[in-house]
């Protein structure tokens, strides 16, 4: 499903959490996480190191990497681990 | 760029080193079995204690500057950069404060336990050169604020209630010493306003917009119930401050009538917060939390039922008691006991790779045994003081000293996983 701030590439399902106010970012990716129709690999872009996230991403077995984005944009790749 | 910004620019991340807010962690939960302690050895004192000097008002200070203080301190540190997206001006001023603190509240609390005015007076003065090292951090942070103004605007108030606080405070210490106060009673009693509902509760109710939808994944809390809360809040302050300093007991009481206006609106935006989560299971912490948001309005409603002579006479020693042991120390050990293993996994993250599971840092058998000693020390300490008995309020303290050690532990366990996981990978 895409709305205005997810969407589908061919790297995987993005999103784009850039201008929310905290706790929000958190929730919107972990909100996506959890849908059944999420890949096991997910884009998050970001203005800011999400640092309260990676916790939460371990808890649900998902790793992270910090990757090349645009100027200003801090951009992550989560891939969910094997069972 | 500020005056303040300039000196102290250096600190690059949001992120502060995990041995920062750690070192205000575990002084608090040091002076925490350390309080409940002093409260058990002077019973007789504690039942119908109203102020001055004595092991009663140690075991007060070594609650609200040693753990209330020092945790808040810690929290402050580490989520007023995430709220206000900017960095912390520098890390020194944060360390500098810790060991200004810690042999501070040491000797703040041996001062007015054994009645040593030359052990006091420094403490005093270490303790409020911390408290002004904190406060210029984060008025310094708050000044650049660039998201979140409702919490900002709570940090605003707890430092100006800082502020007002440690001046009182220090006015206090000194007039032990020469008697240079009309009213020693009526400065105590703003002195604790200022310092419970001011500095604490505006750091309480400020961060708790944050935390609270944070740990619950919650969306963001309405925020007209937010701005309501936060104007009450000054309001109520304000007003009570006010009669506390002038006596006037028409004052306190609408100030204590506003107060509960504005409780009311934080625990309605809580209860939207709660009711919006995607976590179910929210585990203990929730429920020393959800047990903070039923003391915080019955400690204001006790305080107004004092002022109007109907709990006679220990209404006052039970209201202070309530606030403090109650209402503060139930809600930030719940929060506390969330935060720790939350901000170990997520340092070794930023570390990187992979993080512990924070259920991984967490060892459930001590914070039951916490949970279960907390409320029975509540109980019987309240019980203790209305039914003036020394023998029930030490079974009580007794009961607090042993949840205060469970906890301790808990808080080692947390650092001992976390360095056998650091360790582990270091290795590989």
């Amino acid at each position: 499903m895409e709305t205005d701030r997810t969407w589908q590439a061919a790297d995987g399902s993005h999103i784009d959490v850039r201008g929310l106010n905290p706790p929000e970012p958190m929730v919107a990716i972990l909100t996506l996480l959890e849908k059944a129709d999420t890949g096991d690999v997910v884009i998050v872009h970001h203005d800011r190191e999400p640092i309260y996230l990676y916790p939460e991403l371990a808890e649900r077995g998902w790793r992270h990497e910090i990757i090349a984005g645009e100027p200003g944009e801090v951009r992550l790749r989560l891939v969910r681990e094997p069972a | 760029m500020t005056i303040a910004a300039t000196f102290l620019g250096g600190a690059k991340s949001r992120l502060l080193p995990a041995s920062v807010p750690f070192r205000f962690f575990g002084a608090a939960v040091l002076f925490h079995p350390a309080a409940w302690a002093v409260l058990a050895w002077d019973a007789e004192a504690a039942v119908g204690f109203t102020g001055g000097l004595g092991l009663p008002l140690a075991a007060l200070h070594l609650l609200t500057l040693g753990v209330l203080a020092g945790t808040a301190i810690g929290a402050a540190l580490q989520m007023l950069p995430v709220a206000t997206r900017q960095p912390l001006g520098a890390v020194w001023p944060a360390r500098l404060a810790f060991w200004l603190f810690l042999p501070g509240v040491f000797a703040v609390g041996h001062g007015m336990g054994a009645l040593h005015l030359w052990v006091l007076v420094p403490g005093g003065l270490a303790v409020s050169a911390a408290l002004a090292l904190f406060g210029w951090l984060m008025v310094d942070n708050l000044r650049g604020a660039k998201s979140l103004p409702i919490i900002a605007a709570h940090g605003w108030l707890a430092m100006v209630a800082l502020a007002a606080l440690a001046v009182l405070g220090l006015l206090l210490v000194f007039d032990f010493q020469s008697g240079l106060l009309q009213d020693h009673t009526a400065a105590a009693r703003a002195h604790l306003i200022l310092a419970s509902y001011g500095f604490m509760g505006m750091l309480v109710m400020g961060f708790s917009q944050i935390l609270v939808p944070m740990f619950g994944l919650s969306p963001e809390p309405p925020v007209l119930w937010g701005r309501a809360a936060l104007l009450l809040s000054a309001l109520a302050l304000a007003v009570a401050t006010v009669g506390a300093v002038a006596n006037d007991v028409v004052l306190m009481l609408a100030g204590a009538a506003i107060g509960l206006a504005a409780a009311g609106a934080h625990l309605w935006t809580m209860a939207a917060v709660m009711r919006a989560r995607m976590r179910k299971h929210l585990g203990l912490s929730f429920l020393l939390i959800r047990a903070g948001w039923v003391l915080f309005p019955l400690s204001i409603l006790l305080g107004a039922l004092d002022l109007l002579d109907l709990l006679g006479p220990r209404g006052g020693t039970l209201f202070g008691f309530v606030l403090l042991f109650g209402w503060l120390l139930t809600f930030l050990l719940g929060i506390l006991q969330r935060v720790l293993p939350f901000l170990a996994s997520m340092h070794a993250a930023k570390a990187g790779g992979k993080a512990p599971l924070v259920s991984a840092l967490t060892a459930a058998m001590p914070l039951k045994v916490h949970a279960i000693c907390h409320a029975g020390a509540l109980v019987l300490v309240a019980a203790g003081i209305v039914a003036e008995s020394p023998v029930i309020l030490r079974l009580g303290a007794v009961a607090g000293l042993v949840g205060a050690l469970a906890f301790a532990a808990f808080a080692a366990e947390v650092v001992r996983r976390m360095t056998g996981w650091s360790l582990g990978r270091t290795q590989k």
